[in-house]
């Protein structure tokens, strides 16, 4: 890192605009879909769409603490990160910590799935419908809504538990990962410092998922 | 302190996942078991119990197909009258004779699967006028229909949708 040296920078600002942006969309979402405000769950659920597709491609293109790969190549320490928080000889992670990792497929899967599974609900009376129902028939659409309820279930228990973990690591294990997720940064004494790697993300990078992001919105919506 | 607060928490989660398995197979077993033995019972119209359920479930799923492929139409840029007009005089028809479909026995302590709740019996008489607004309302948006005017049929439609959700809100059990 060149221009901070008692700060690293952890998360950038895609990452932490597009997780704060969820948050209040599931909020947003949950409430329009509990008051029947059917209008505006589906355009909701359309920005949602686009942030998912956007985290998704920012997860192969983008910076490296969002990206896919080393993530995975990363899951190989669960064994020994969860030795050691058990042990209680814990020590923040630079990015990712495997259980985190593990949390991140998790939520951005059924953030995937509830997304996809509502551009084809259908409700009870035949009338309100997702962007892509007109592509199923009606019993299908009713199906696939129970299952949109369902992984409601699935998602809000996964949320739940991430936020759980949060306190955890904050109050017990003394490893207090929000500021990071507002600012970005960390101090550098939290590291070793020699393992910290840059996390820039070439601007095609942000161009080419934004661009696939606001594709996918805009083919949902003339599709029908 | 640590392992102690962490299986805790583990507990808790797992307490959690437990609780949710119990509540879908506690409902799982009572609809299995309900099919076996109940709703064998013949009603005054010859039907037996499941068999009517089964038929009013189905017309109603029908209803809701008609209803979703006029929507489909209308939300497409060039809707096709032929098509609206036909699903329309469709729900007028596969809804007459509702009122009928509701015999006492047939609600969820016949053992029989049903999202139908207990209410329809004990409020019959305003389960009765809704069942006719509906109607109602789905002469209307036949109407409209023939008429041939996009949103005229669009309006028609959302009212007789307002009947259909007067009805689930009270008398319908929710999906969750």
């Amino acid at each position: 890192m060149t221009t901070n040296p008692e700060h690293h920078l952890v998360w950038d600002w895609t990452v932490r605009l597009v997780h704060w942006l969820m948050v209040i969309l599931v909020l947003l979402l949950w409430w329009t879909a509990e008051e029947g405000m059917m209008d505006w769950h589906k355009r909701c659920g359309l920005t949602m769409l686009g942030l998912v597709t956007f985290r998704i491609i920012w997860g192969f293109a983008g910076s490296w603490t969002a990206r896919f790969t080393p993530m995975v190549r990363r899951l190989g320490s669960l064994r020994s990160y969860v030795r050691d928080l058990k042990n209680g000889s814990h020590k923040p992670v630079f990015g990712h910590g495997p259980l985190g990792i593990l949390s991140v497929f998790a939520l951005l899967g059924a953030l995937s799935v509830q997304v996809g599974t509502g551009l084809f609900s259908v409700d009870v009376d035949g009338l309100e419908s997702g962007p892509l129902a007109i592509w199923v028939s009606f019993s299908t659409g009713r199906d696939i809504a129970d299952f949109h309820e369902l992984n409601f279930d699935i998602l809000s228990t996964l949320i739940s538990l991430h936020v759980v973990a949060i306190l955890v690591y904050q109050f017990i294990l003394k490893d207090n990962l929000i500021p990071p997720m507002v600012t970005g940064k960390r101090p550098s004494s939290d590291f070793a410092a020699s393992s910290v790697p840059s996390i820039k993300a070439g601007f095609w990078a942000f161009v080419l998922s934004s661009g696939v992001a606001v594709g996918s919105v805009y083919a949902v919506l003339n599709a029908g | 302190m640590l392992n102690r607060k962490i299986g805790l928490l583990c507990t808790s989660v797992a307490g959690v996942v437990l609780l949710s398995a119990c509540g879908q197979s506690g409902d799982s077993e009572a609809a299995s078991e309900a099919t076996s033995d109940a709703g064998a019972t013949v009603l005054a119209n010859g039907m037996t119990v499941a068999e009517q359920i089964k038929l009013r479930h189905d017309t109603l799923e029908d209803i809701g197909d008609a209803l979703k492929g006029a929507g489909d139409q209308l939300k497409s840029g060039s809707p096709d009258m032929a098509v609206i007009q036909a699903a329309a005089a469709s729900v007028v028809e596969k809804s007459t004779g509702m009122e009928d479909w509701f015999p006492e026995g047939t609600g969820p302590d016949s053992g029989v699967e049903t999202d139908a709740l207990a209410v329809i019996w004990e409020d019959k008489p305003d389960f009765l006028t809704k069942v006719s607004d509906m109607q109602g309302a789905a002469a209307k948006f036949s109407e409209a229909a023939q008429g041939g005017d996009a949103a005229a049929i669009g309006g028609a439609m959302k009212e007789l949708g307002g009947t259909c959700k007067a009805c689930h809100d009270k008398y319908r059990k929710d999906d969750d």
